[in-house]
């Protein structure tokens, strides 16, 4: 019996003009910002890779389309999840993460190959691409418990967190996803409210090591990074200066971002992609893809829809109902950002090549899928703190 | 029961707010960090990037112009230009071990020929040394150098490797070609490694001239043949095989040489161009204008002919129209054949010029031993190059009538008569007696078998050939200040005539100052050689001018024997001035260049070089006495010209050369000046004999042909002079 219960709210909040039930409970900009970059996709996809496929022009495009209708229905599933329950699974979620990483690592010395993905009949799941969504759930869920002492031991140990994952990801080697997982696992912190003398203190210390990296290491002959990826890292700073290498492409990039100009060339006329000067022309090189088809007017519209999705996210955040959600949304705004600007850097020449590629316009099934993943948690947030606000009579800003 | 987290943590806190805003801040940036770089690649500079991406795509790919046709004056196809297909592989599609064997190949051979060289060295050294001590040289210094010698000749043979067991697929392939195209798998390998040993980017032909349904089994059947390009090339056609295969001349790929050349400006690497004969004089009518192909090339430089963006058609060369008549060609031919195996000395060498005597323009030229032309098709083998030119085979690609310097023998008695007339030495009717016999202090000369003609005049001279007469003029000339050498230069002896092929020989016309100078040469040689002069050792070292100029040299020049060197084309060009009253034509083969209709394009230039004034009464004299000699009973070719028409006034003279140790050439010189169909003849056959006898029966089946007179037999004349 205590007072509390009896206070009784100082008015009904008004009847909601479409029943609750009804409702679809996404997130319609998110959605329209999701649904026009698959779109742009698929177009660019079935533009650049009409001759890839001797006998089937249509060969990426249908499965670029089956990945993102299943996508679509995975977010969906996701977004009517109680998402706080995964909170308590954070450890079986970090598990699973450090599992699929280590299984692809034995796959690959088991074939004695290089690869990223572990064979599912009928599809190859990358599980770094995957690992983004688990890591940012799983770390978001470490922070939460530990909040109340945010001091340096919390920073130190979710890094290490963090990091564990990053390294065995770089050993794959995928570069890429590495860094991303470091975007991810610092957007968390960031967003938790650590200190900010902690991000100065990791920014001394990622310089320090890369100069370890680049510099100190190969002089002692150890080798962190193979030589292509030391090439491809630094050619962008100087991109044209051998066309036989890693600056080949970047300056194959330009030349077919640029040669779009205003209005773009059309399929028909976009000889660098279809003609293979451009590599990479569905995944890592998309953009680039866009740009010469569909000229700067297309790359603006990409580029809009992105802004879109990331301001949704970052909308998604500040409504969250608790900080666990605030957190997730957090991370996942972060890793979409890092990577559409580290993958259209590339392709513009600003960003070094690390084989990131773009969130819903690359190719790719784990890629897609992993991002629909993030976007269903963004909308059940999205959902939830609705919801909330709606009990509480609280009107959220749109 | 306590609360959730959740519930405990406002979600928004003032600190979280600011820093959603600071990401928001970031992620604006960046956003217009990529939005102005944008701006920048497509807005401002995409120009560039557009010319960057089409020369990214498009190359340019020659297409080869056909040459143009070479035709005789009445439009005789003599050369012709026919699409061939050549079969050849691509180095880069083989598997690599091929490319490692011609690798090895190529090195292997490379060290042989070092070794060759160094073998030179040594015994360039070695010889030096030995020569220097002053000793004489032991045996076994002889034979290591002779040893040295053999290996400095040639650099040993190298074998080429045999395709290897492992490459089952090649030798599939080998096989297939081989039943195609009828050549050994093995002498395909053998064709691709020193192919690619000798330029390994580029192509290797296998085989070129290949049938068309051969031609059509492989295209159809591409993919039994990886590796393996079919395709059509313009290649050189003699239809008349034989016929004057020594004036056209090769045509082969421009060198690096050539390319910097201001007359060969424009021309693309690789085009082949004329390097020889007529082929190279005319090459800039010839050649045509190449065509280009801009086609589209992918990133692995693959053509994407659905996409070609531009076309030139080729431009076929000009027909080169020559002065030849096709039929005269081959009656000279056919007699120049029949001469060379009329003579009883196994002969096989000999040349013939028949020219318009107006403007030199060349009505036929031959020269046997002949080659079939077709060999200029495609580029010499050594085999091939050996058989042309090596001296067991009689040098077929040598041009007699016009690269090779011969002594004439009495053909020049009419050059010692004129300047004889001219320089007053003799008188038309001043007579000589005529024994059979002259002594030039303790140098006998006579008449050919000591025949003796009494007291002959000038013309009679002529008629009869006597020798006797014109060694005394000789003599007397010796004196006259350079009389016969000053109108044999006028003539035309002793300098290229000038005509429009290449290789020509400027012969020469012997002279005190030339002797003298040659042997001052000669006594420094042996000199610095220490050596005894008029040896044999000297002779090979330092050449064959043991002496200094004497009366006795111009006595041999008056008959046109010793050192007087002529080309039948110079005979040609001193009867035509003969014929024309002085007139020293240019002698040519290019008549105009026409277009591929036969529409006239331009006139070839034919200038005469210049005019002689000749003494008509000496000219007069010198006429009368060739007349005689082709006409008249015990002239020099009367019997072989017996009941030639009369309405062709003949003027002819023989020659017989001797020339120790072979034995004599025949050559006969003559014109018919008058009518509207002048032409000047001159026949030599090496090893022929007599003059009459194989060279004049020639020139008279000739000039048959030309006139169209029906007595065609070959008539060995009797006549036995000089």
């Amino acid at each position: 019996m205590s007072a509390t219960s009896k206070i009784q709210p100082a008015s009904e909040p008004p009847p909601p003009l479409v029943p609750r039930e009804w409702r679809l409970r996404l997130d319609p900009l998110l959605l329209l910002a999701t649904l026009g970059l698959v779109a742009c996709s698929v177009i660019a996809i079935k533009g650049a890779t009409a001759d890839d496929i001797p006998g089937d022009p249509l060969y990426y495009v249908k499965r670029q389309g089956i990945y993102a209708i299943v996508g679509l229905v995975l977010m969906y599933g996701v977004s009517r999840l109680d998402y706080s329950r995964l909170r308590e699974l954070r450890y079986p979620i970090y598990g699973v993460l450090m599992v699929s990483i280590v299984a692809v690592l034995a796959l690959a010395t088991a074939t004695r190959g290089a690869k990223s993905w572990i064979p599912l009949p009928g599809f190859n799941l990358q599980p770094s691409e995957l690992g983004k969504v688990l890591l940012v759930v799983a770390l978001s869920g470490f922070l939460v418990e530990r909040m109340r002492e945010m001091g340096r031991q919390t920073t130190a140990r979710v890094m290490l967190l963090g990091l564990l994952p990053t390294l065995l990801v770089m050993a794959e080697p995928d570069l890429g996803s590495a860094t991303v997982y470091v975007a991810g696992t610092l957007a968390i912190l960031f967003v938790a409210g650590a200190p900010w003398r902690h991000f100065a203190a990791l920014i001394a210390l990622f310089a320090v090591s890369v100069t370890f990296v680049l510099v100190a290491a190969p002089r002692l002959g150890v080798e962190v990074l193979k030589p292509y990826q030391v090439s491809r890292l630094t050619a962008f700073l100087h991109p044209s200066a051998d066309p036989g290498d890693a600056g080949y492409q970047q300056a194959q990039s330009l030349t077919a971002i640029g040669s779009g100009e205003k209005t773009g060339r059309g399929i028909e006329n976009a000889t660098q992609t279809s003609l293979g000067f451009l590599p990479e022309h569905h995944t890592d090189f998309i953009y680039a893809v866009i740009g010469e088809t569909y000229g700067f007017a297309g790359c603006a519209l990409v580029l809009s829809l992105y802004a879109l999705l990331i301001w949704r996210a970052l909308h998604i955040l500040t409504i969250s109902k608790n900080l666990f959600g605030a957190l997730i949304a957090g991370g996942i705004a972060v890793m979409l950002l890092f990577q559409l600007f580290v993958n259209i850097g590339m392709n513009v020449g600003i960003m070094p090549i690390t084989g990131v590629t773009a969130p819903l316009l690359s190719f790719g099934g784990s890629s897609l899928l992993s991002t629909f993943l993030a976007l269903g948690l963004l909308h059940y947030i999205n959902a939830q703190a609705r919801a909330t606000a709606d009990r509480k009579g609280r009107a959220i800003f749109q | 029961m306590p609360k959730r987290v959740e519930e405990r943590v406002r979600p928004i806190t003032p600190q979280l707010a600011w820093r959603v805003a600071v990401l928001g801040g970031i992620a604006f940036v960046l956003f217009g960090i990529v939005f102005f770089r944008l701006w920048y690649l497509q807005v401002l500079t995409g120009q560039e990037a557009v010319t960057q991406a089409r020369d990214n795509r498009v190359r340019k790919v020659r297409i080869e112009a056909p040459r143009g046709d070479i035709v005789d004056k009445n439009n005789v196809k003599l050369v012709r230009t026919k699409a061939a297909a050549v079969v050849q592989m691509v180095p880069s599609q083989l598997p690599e071990s091929v490319r490692e064997d011609a690798d090895a190949y190529r090195k292997n051979l490379a060290a042989a020929e070092s070794d060759r060289l160094r073998a030179q060295d040594s015994y360039d050294a070695l010889r030096r040394q030995l020569k220097d001590d002053g000793r004489k040289d032991s045996k076994a210094e002889k034979r290591e150098l002779s040893a040295l010698r053999k290996q400095a000749r040639a650099a040993r043979p190298v074998q080429v490797p045999t395709v290897r067991l492992a490459e089952t697929d090649l030798i599939a392939l080998y096989k297939r070609m081989g039943k195609v195209l009828r050549i050994s798998p093995k002498t395909i390998h053998k064709r691709v490694i020193r192919g690619i040993a000798d330029a390994p980017y580029s192509n290797v032909t296998i085989v070129t001239d290949v049938e068309r349904a051969k031609f059509n089994y492989m295209r159809e059947n591409a993919d039994q043949f990886k590796g393996v390009v079919v395709e059509e090339r313009y290649l050189r056609r003699y239809p008349e095989k034989q016929l004057a295969a020594q004036i056209f001349g090769r045509v082969f790929e421009i060198g690096p040489e050539q390319l910097k050349k201001d007359a060969y400006a424009g021309v693309a690497q690789g085009t082949r161009i004329g390097q020889s004969g007529l082929e190279k004089h005319y090459d800039k009518y010839l050649r045509g204008t190449d065509g280009y192909q801009r086609v589209v090339v992918d990133a692995l430089g693959r053509r994407d002919d659905q996409r070609i963006a531009s076309v030139r058609e080729p431009k076929q060369g000009q027909r080169l129209k020559l002065t030849l008549d096709y039929n005269l060609q081959r009656a000279g031919d056919a007699a120049l054949a029949k001469a060379i195996s009329a003579s009883h000395f196994s002969a096989r060498a000999g040349a013939y010029v028949a020219m318009d005597p107006r403007d030199g323009a060349i009505l036929a030229m031959g020269s046997a031993p002949g080659f079939d032309a077709t060999v200029f098709a495609r580029p010499f083998t050594e085999r091939i190059w050996d058989s042309l030119t090596s001296k067991a085979t009689g040098e077929p690609l040598l041009n007699r009538a016009t690269d090779s310097a011969y002594p004439i023998g009495s053909t020049f008695k009419p050059i010692t008569a004129l300047a004889a007339l001219e320089t007053g030495l003799i008188k038309a009717n001043d007579k000589i007696f005529d024994n059979g016999h002259y002594e030039l202090g303790p140098q006998k000369y006579q008449n050919a078998k000591g025949m003796s003609f009494g007291s002959i005049d000038m013309s009679d001279a002529l008629k009869v050939s006597s020798d006797v007469f014109f060694y005394r003029l000789g003599e007397q000339a010796n004196a006259k200040n350079r009389a016969i050498q000053r109108w044999a230069t006028k003539l035309g002896f002793g300098k290229t005539t000038g005509i429009d092929t290449d290789g020509e020989a400027a012969g020469l016309v012997p002279d005190r100052r030339w002797r003298d100078e040659a042997f001052a040469k000669y006594e420094a040689c042996v000199e610095k050689n220490k050596l005894e002069i008029r040896t044999m050792a000297a002779l090979y070292k330092c050449g064959g001018v043991e002496r200094t100029w004497t009366t006795g040299d111009n006595v041999n020049l008056a008959v046109g024997q010793g050192d007087l060197q002529a080309t039948p084309l110079q005979v040609a060009v001193a009867y035509s001035a003969l014929a024309n009253n002085g007139t020293i034509v240019k002698p040519h083969f290019g008549q105009a260049i026409e277009d591929g209709n036969g529409v006239t394009i331009q006139e070839l230039p034919n200038k005469p070089k210049r005019k002689v004034k000749i003494d008509p009464e000496a000219r007069a004299v010198v006429l009368d006495g060739l007349h005689r000699a082709a006409t008249e009973e015990q002239g020099t070719s009367a019997d072989v010209f017996k009941g030639w028409p009369k309405e062709y006034k003949l003027y002819g003279k023989t020659g017989t050369v001797e020339r120790p140790p072979n034995p004599d050439q025949s050559w006969y010189a003559c014109f018919v000046k008058d009518g509207d169909r002048p032409i000047v003849i001159v026949v030599t056959v090496e090893r022929g004999g007599f003059g009459a006898e194989t060279a004049a029966p020639a020139a008279r089946l000739i000039l048959s042909q030309w006139f169209d007179v029906k007595d065609r037999e070959f008539k060995a004349g009797t006549d036995q002079s000089n």
